[in-house]
């Protein structure tokens, strides 16, 4: 192979910008996430068919279709429909967001489940309501039983947010996109890109390792 | 605004022909892909430091990035290195299966930790020799536990294999967009791709379940 490298053209300034984008991206779709999917889970798990079927054709149609078709879809289809015209970031944020909120309901459903049907009998002899019973005993220790699976779905969404490049927001990929077909560098470009994702999601998926392992022990 | 849905029915064939190419990209890549995450599963587990170090790095690597940003990696930068020309397909051959091979390296892994270490005790109270113990005890049982994970891996391979439309693959959702640009008709058109990837996905992740449940009755025992 005779390519030479030269690192030296690639201006990390629009690297940087690009990968702030991208953080607030993957944490505003958290934020909605994380919340947004304890409700849903509630939904999904609802005796009332009329609120169950819907949450759960929400939660499979997410889960069961590329990340790429939702967000042309909603880049696309969202401002024909309802006549709404948001800021691309706003529309980035809400379609990682829906995405992720179908991701933790699932993992919020199993660790819902997964609370001691005691608890919840010892919450009605204390005559908690309702509201409470979820308020106080099972969303703590649901909360805290699908930290891992929350933090990996997380983490996911940071990867997944490389699409909105497609829709032209001006996340790190679409940095890196421009700055490649600039400096006629694509390799140095999409290395450095590569190696910036990395960066920030690998620490990440070593604190979800260990608290992983960490509750095994703690199970056994 | 009035929806025509009838606007399909003329893209029928090229919609069609995008699906052919998404499912076979998916089933080459599942293929190599398996026996990739297989190879690289026991690599991780086997007792060479190199061949560990190696195999740990790649599969955090492809973990750990975009799946888009392999993909352009592969389609820009893979030519200028190796020096020849590569056809749009073998790229995206390359990428989906570098992807499959890792996370189905982990799912590997995984099964074959979960075969307990009282097995192995019995294997050596009973005398077997290594290769009977690895082939005939753990094996069948590894793999039998990977199978739920495998099939979800696949399920994902399905959908990301979408992503090869944004490097000019001709897959459905690249025949869906086009269409959808050139009649000015997106909301008709990007649904039914939507929904064509549905159909296809769910009556899977519900087969995962399914089977999920038969094995673990089955382990049980």
């Amino acid at each position: 192979m005779n390519y030479s490298f030269d690192f030296q053209s690639i201006s990390f300034a629009p690297l940087w910008e690009g990968l702030m984008v991208t953080l607030e991206l993957t944490a505003a779709a958290n934020i909605i996430g994380i919340v947004g999917g304890f409700l849903l889970a509630l939904l999904i798990m609802s005796p009332i068919a009329v609120i169950r079927l819907p949450a759960m054709l929400f939660v499979e149609f997410f889960r069961c279709t590329p990340a790429i078709v939702q967000i042309v879809w909603f880049f696309y289809c969202v401002p024909m429909l309802f006549n709404v015209f948001l800021g691309s970031m706003t529309m980035g944020i809400l379609a990682l967001g829906f995405n992720l909120m179908a991701f933790n309901a699932e993992a919020y459903r199993a660790s819902i489940q997964a609370v001691p049907r005691e608890q919840i009998d010892a919450g009605i002899a204390l005559g908690l309501n309702p509201f409470q019973r979820i308020l106080y005993i099972v969303l703590p220790t649901a909360f805290r039983a699908s930290i891992p699976v929350l933090l990996t779905n997380g983490i996911g969404i940071f990867q997944q947010s490389a699409l909105v490049a497609i829709v032209a927001v001006q996340d790190l990929m679409y940095q890196g996109k421009t700055l490649a077909t600039e400096t006629y560098r694509p390799i140095e470009t999409f290395t450095v890109v590569a190696l910036i994702y990395f960066a920030v999601s690998f620490p990440v998926t070593q604190v979800v390792g260990y608290l992983e392992r960490r509750r095994q022990l703690l199970m056994n | 605004m009035a929806l025509d849905f009838s606007i399909i029915l003329r893209f029928q064939d090229a919609l069609l022909l995008g699906l052919w190419m998404t499912l076979k990209l998916t089933l080459i890549c599942v293929i190599l892909g398996c026996t990739l995450g297989f190879l690289v599963g026991l690599a991780r587990t086997s007792r060479s430091v190199m061949l560990r170090a190696i195999s740990s790095i790649y599969v955090e690597f492809f973990r750990g990035t975009p799946v888009l940003i392999q993909l352009f990696w592969i389609f820009f930068c893979l030519p200028l290195i190796l020096g020849i020309e590569l056809s749009n397909l073998a790229s995206g051959v390359i990428a989906l299966t570098l992807y499959m091979g890792a996370i189905t390296s982990e799912t590997f892994r995984a099964s074959l930790k979960s075969v307990g270490p009282e097995q192995l005790d019995a294997c050596i109270a009973l005398g077997l020799p290594r290769r009977i113990q690895v082939i005939n005890v753990i094996l069948p049982q590894a793999v039998l536990r990977a199978i739920p994970t495998l099939l979800s891996n696949c399920v994902s391979l399905f959908k990301e294999s979408a992503l090869v439309s944004a490097v000019g693959m001709a897959d459905l959702m690249f025949v869906g967009q086009n269409i959808s640009n050139n009649t000015a008709r997106p909301v008709e058109v990007l649904t039914i791709v939507a929904l064509i990837y549905f159909v296809i996905a769910f009556p899977l992740t519900r087969a995962v379940s399914l089977i999920e449940r038969r094995i673990l009755a089955k382990l049980a025992i």
